[in-house]
């Protein structure tokens, strides 16, 4: 059995979650090679094949380019499995290979079990196991679920790939940064979320006091969003942001299963509620049962002793 | 030109239970609702119709009732609503799905010529987000994902330029029309149906097309057209968090405790 991976390069580097693509293929007990459209010095240090395509030449994206990039490489392979990242770059890439091979895909694998793949549905509240009928098999991993061996070590043998024609219809215009306002909640290695559980658009501050002191950001489920006590780039969830902190702190936050599906790759999960069977309790590592008002404040000037 | 709006009917995954003793999905009496992602798409077609006159259509493919998902369509303005309903198209994986879309779309391009084809980002159900582009591989469309903004239609070069929403940063392109577009929630803002408008939905025409219409090949479409199955659906297992300390009658001494925690699991400094 065979894996191609797809790995991933933004703004000139290398991106870490290309060693997750290894991770899985070592999961899977699949053999590997790999495929970067990027720059020879940021190869990933594995060993095996990599197929290399110069970013340079082809863009860091150009959906029409990489596609026949990666379906060269999928001649020469003929690989069992084609697995991307399920970012935006696999989201709209996978989907086209898949198309094009008339494989079958599987979005967003959280696991193996059995050989099988494992995917989350109805916003992770269930998992399901997928068996694929077709010859090759289209795959985007979660980021973040399958975490790579310590440190990457290996030299990979290069094999250069360069396409005859290098026409595309699309047209690329630019790059924009992100809205400056907006937060960057993905990025953040703690956050301080708050539900509605805290009662009033005044004791946001409250919380946002305690996201300092614990040196993270500021998040909020949807609620405290919709009624406009906190600017919409700070949501979590299904309709907000997908986050990943090594620390979660849930502030009066019942843990619906739109706001647990934002937050669920979070490494360490505190709630803190009034009350104890709320369903964030099934997702939280520690839950303090009280009233936000006044547990937080406590809380927070103990940490800044 | 018509732009035509695909949406599904999904069951309100706030509401979905699991059975505790077949550790499947409790489908009866969960209220169903339109896929949050495709509310926007159908609000924007519905914002192009008004700044450019183009004529919308919505179609979604599913069981007979499902019709509801069209009439809250039709009620918000939308010219046409379509129902794919044949039972040689249930239990489809995604490629069948597209298949069957992509198929009606065809139909309705022969009607007046489609320009555009607007998709949710994902379902909450399903959530693969794979039918937009199984749609527009299938018809040869241009396909462009994660849009949060159209910034120009282009008629008569038939060129469209978007914006897409990537991590931590936007892309700008510009592509050939007709195109297929997947939207976030960034898009815009919803609009709710006019009073007389919801009245006159319950009087429109909901058009069902089924595969006599469509005549697909029924080895392309429902479940022997799809190459995907679905095994085995169980919950995840949990165990539920600890609780520490009394932070109703000590909150001091709890916040103590739980900092005691975080800095024993190196999430915190000393
Ligand atoms: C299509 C769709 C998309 C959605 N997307 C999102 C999303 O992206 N993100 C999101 O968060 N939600 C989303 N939702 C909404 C979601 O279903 C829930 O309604 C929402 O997450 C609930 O927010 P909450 O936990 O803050 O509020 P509630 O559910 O009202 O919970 C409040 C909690 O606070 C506790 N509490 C109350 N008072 C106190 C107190 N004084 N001290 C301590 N605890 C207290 C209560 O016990 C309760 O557990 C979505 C819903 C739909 C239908
Ligand atoms: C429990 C469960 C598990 C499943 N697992 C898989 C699986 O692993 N692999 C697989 O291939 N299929 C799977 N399916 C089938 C899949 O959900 C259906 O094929 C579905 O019709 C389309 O997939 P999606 O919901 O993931 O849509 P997505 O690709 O996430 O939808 C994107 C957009 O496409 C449009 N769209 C999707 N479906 C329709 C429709 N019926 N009518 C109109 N527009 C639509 C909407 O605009 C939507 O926003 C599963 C279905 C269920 C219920």
């Amino acid at each position: 059995m065979k894996a191609l991976l797809i790995c991933e390069y933004r703004e000139g580097k290398l991106l870490d979650s290309s060693y997750e693509l290894v991770a899985f293929a070592d999961r899977l007990g699949a053999d590997r090679a790999m495929v970067l459209i990027g720059s020879e010095a940021e190869a990933p240090r594995v060993n095996g094949t990599v197929y290399l395509a110069d970013a340079a030449k082809y863009g860091e994206y150009n959906p029409d380019l990489h596609k026949r990039i990666v379906l060269a490489a999928v001649e020469r392979e003929n690989p069992d499995y084609v697995v991307f990242v399920h970012s935006s770059y696999g989201w709209d890439l996978a989907p086209r290979v898949a198309a094009r091979l008339r494989a079958g895909q599987v979005s967003e694998v959280v696991g193996v079990v059995d050989g099988k793949l494992e995917v989350g549905l109805c916003n992770a509240k269930l998992r399901r196991t997928v068996t694929p009928k077709s010859a090759k098999t289209v795959v985007t991993i979660q980021a973040g679920a399958f975490s790579p061996a310590a440190s990457p070590q290996g030299s990979p043998r290069i094999e250069r790939i360069d396409l005859a024609d290098t026409a595309s219809a699309l047209e690329f215009v630019g790059y924009e940064p992100a809205e400056q306002k907006e937060v960057d909640l993905s990025r953040a290695e703690v956050i301080v979320s708050a539900g509605r559980g805290v009662g009033k658009k005044e004791n946001v501050a409250v919380i946002a006091a305690l996201a300092k002191a614990m040196g993270g950001e500021l998040g909020a489920s949807r609620p405290v969003v919709d009624a406009g006590w906190v600017e919409h780039s700070h949501q979590v969830g299904t309709t907000g942001q997908s986050v990943s902190p090594k620390l979660y702190v849930a502030c009066g936050i019942s843990g619906a299963i739109q706001h647990l599906a934002g937050m669920k790759k979070s490494d360490f999960v505190v709630a803190i509620n009034k009350d104890r069977d709320a369903p964030i309790g099934e997702v939280a590592d520690v839950l303090v049962v009280a009233d936000v008002m006044q547990f937080v404040p406590a809380l927070t000037a103990k940490l800044q002793k | 030109m018509f732009v035509v709006v695909c949406i599904k009917q999904v069951p309100d995954t706030t509401q979905v239970q699991i059975d505790p003793v077949t550790n499947t999905l409790v489908r009866e009496g969960i209220p169903f609702i339109v896929n949050p992602y495709d509310t926007h798409a159908l609000e924007e077609a519905l914002r192009l119709k008004d700044r450019f006159g183009f004529r919308v259509a919505a179609i979604s493919m599913g069981p007979p009732n499902a019709e509801a998902t069209l009439r809250k369509a039709l009620a918000l303005g939308v010219d046409e609503a379509i129902l794919l309903s044949d039972r040689a198209f249930g239990g489809a994986d995604t490629l069948a799905t597209s298949n069957v879309l992509a198929e009606a779309i065809r139909k309705l391009h022969h009607q007046e010529g489609v320009g555009l084809v607007l998709c949710g980002k994902q379902t909450i159900d399903g959530d693969t987000a794979q039918v937009g582009p199984g749609i527009a591989t299938r018809l040869g469309y241009t396909q462009l994902t994660l849009v949060d903004r159209i910034d120009a239609i282009d008629h008569l070069r038939c060129r469209i330029r978007v914006r897409r929403k990537l991590e931590g940063r936007h892309e700008v392109v510009e592509a050939p029309l007709p195109a297929m577009l997947t939207v976030v929630r960034e898009l815009n803002r919803l609009r709710y149906p006019a009073v007389p408008m919801r009245l006159a939905s319950q009087e429109a025409e909901v058009k069902v097309w089924n595969n006599e219409v469509l005549r697909l090949d029924v080895n392309t479409t429902g479940l022997k057209g799809s190459p995907t199955w679905v095994s085995r659906i169980f919950s995840p297992e949990r165990e539920k968090g600890e609780i520490i300390g009394d932070g109703v009658h000590d909150p001091a001494g709890t916040a103590k405790l739980l900092i005691d925690k975080l800095v024993s699991k190196d999430l915190l400094p000393c």
